[in-house]
């Protein structure tokens, strides 16, 4: 496993976005052990300490939990949690981001929209019917 | 509990005026089975304090402690450190076979199978003898001996140098995986951060003899951050803070790195008046923070 060193994130962070992933794609189902931190350490190559602070991230935000003596395992509510916390993020950080960069650059609200719309048709079908939802919401 | 404990602690060579100064006045706590990082120039002092530590040399000023005692002149001290660098010494009759024989009878916890392994692993001619051998090659023995030893505390002084990069690599590799399976307190030195960042646990970064940086270096990337933009609004979002570093590009603008303490909101406020944010590599922050005044720019602009 490669882990970006150049990043902004941390090593840590890096490494419970990777667990994070690992969830999502069902690798680690609900109540699974999570690899240890020594497992952690191994893999990425780097210190225990570092891999034991990227799993009490995630035990911080309730997506792992602790059972004493035996290590960490998957919250069984943990991609609902995972899925949340993205969105969340995507919401107020990139969303917000693009709003107020396009505010910069003179987009309209209305050709924002209609831009996001075109991309959105670019992407694959399976996104069609979020499009259609969101274009019932567009001519409201 | 607390393997190495300094107070105060200074080391001059010489006589006191006109000698020179190696530390001044470092404090500091090492705990039990960490990997520590001593970073720093040239000429900082990395290798006297790790001499300092072995016992090797006597402190002039101040108080150091390992293992709860002195560590000049102390058995107890001696028996339980090894100090690597590429000019350890050995009978000079020996080949690295009898010195690994050796090592085995010297160390309670040496695995002489592991060291046999690593030397195999590395090619090295265990018939040769250590004073024959290439800078690099050397350098690579004096690794297997401090991986292999497992003494309760380890001090790598520039461990890779004249190691080749691949070989680099597959030393700390080798390091962290024994370190996983045999716990220990392990201080490696180097002037290159990035290359031993990840396999650390904390970092101390000395200058001139002195501590700059003691912290997690999980903390390191968060410890500064870069702003660029028009002088004006980057020197308002910078005011009464300590300016890490400076550099003045294109007409008007600035860039500034000063320590990270702001809330996301005044950041993303200042974004909206042009002030970039910028990351800042845990190599260069060690420079800015040992850094001579002013950059190698400062140089040429006077002629």
């Amino acid at each position: 496993m490669i882990l970006n060193p150049a990043s902004m994130k941390p090593i840590y962070v890096q490494i419970s976005e990777w667990l994070e992933a690992e969830i999502l794609n069902g690798h680690l189902p609900g109540d699974e052990r999570v690899y240890s931190q020594y497992q952690l350490a191994e893999m990425f190559n780097v210190n225990p300490a570092t891999a034991a602070k990227g799993l009490n991230l995630l035990a911080d935000e309730e997506i792992v939990y602790k059972q004493r003596g035996l290590g960490m395992y998957v919250a069984p509510e943990a991609q609902d949690r995972i899925l949340a916390k993205r969105k969340e993020r995507f919401v107020n950080g990139l969303l917000r981001e693009v709003v107020s960069e396009a505010g910069r650059l003179g987009i309209g609200k209305e050709e924002l929209i209609s831009l996001i719309r075109e991309i959105a048709r670019e992407g694959s079908g399976e996104r069609t019917r979020e499009e259609e939802r969101g274009k019932e919401k567009g001519t409201e | 509990m607390i393997v190495v404990e300094a107070k105060k602690l200074g080391k001059n060579y010489g006589r006191v005026k006109g000698g020179v100064q190696a530390i001044r006045g470092l404090s500091f706590i090492m705990e039990e089975n960490k990997i520590i990082g001593l970073i720093g120039r040239n000429g900082a002092g990395k290798t006297t304090l790790l001499k300092m530590i072995a016992g090797y040399l006597r402190p002039t000023g101040g108080m150091l402690r390992v293992f709860e005692r002195e560590p000049f002149n102390d058995l107890t001290v001696s028996a339980k450190t090894l100090f690597v660098d590429d000019s350890m010494t050995f009978p000079l009759s020996f080949t690295l076979a009898d010195i690994l024989r050796e090592a085995a009878r010297f160390f309670p916890g040496f695995d002489a199978k592991l060291a046999e392994a690593l030397a195999e692993y590395f090619s090295l001619n265990l018939k040769k003898s250590h004073h024959h051998l290439s800078k690099g090659t050397k350098s690579t023995f004096n690794a297997i001996i401090g991986i292999a030893s497992h003494c309760p505390l380890t001090l790598f002084d520039e461990p890779t140098s004249g190691m080749d990069s691949s070989v680099r690599k597959d030393f700390y590799r080798a390091l962290l995986k024994d370190y996983i399976q045999h716990p220990r307190t392990i201080i490696l030195s180097s002037h290159l951060l990035s290359e031993v960042e990840e396999l650390l646990e904390d970092i101390l970064l000395i200058h001139a003899g002195a501590e700059c940086l003691h912290l997690p270096v999980a903390d390191l990337k968060e410890y500064a951050i870069g702003l660029r933009g028009p002088a004006r609004n980057v020197g308002e979002l910078a005011q009464g803070r300590e300016i890490l570093h400076r550099e003045e590009f294109g007409q008007g603008n600035i860039y500034l790195v000063v320590k990270k303490n702001f809330s996301p909101e005044r950041l993303e406020e200042a974004r909206t008046r042009g002030v970039e944010t910028v990351p800042i590599a845990t190599d260069d922050l060690c420079n800015y923070l040992t850094g001579s005044k002013g950059g190698i720019d400062d140089v040429f602009r006077r002629n």
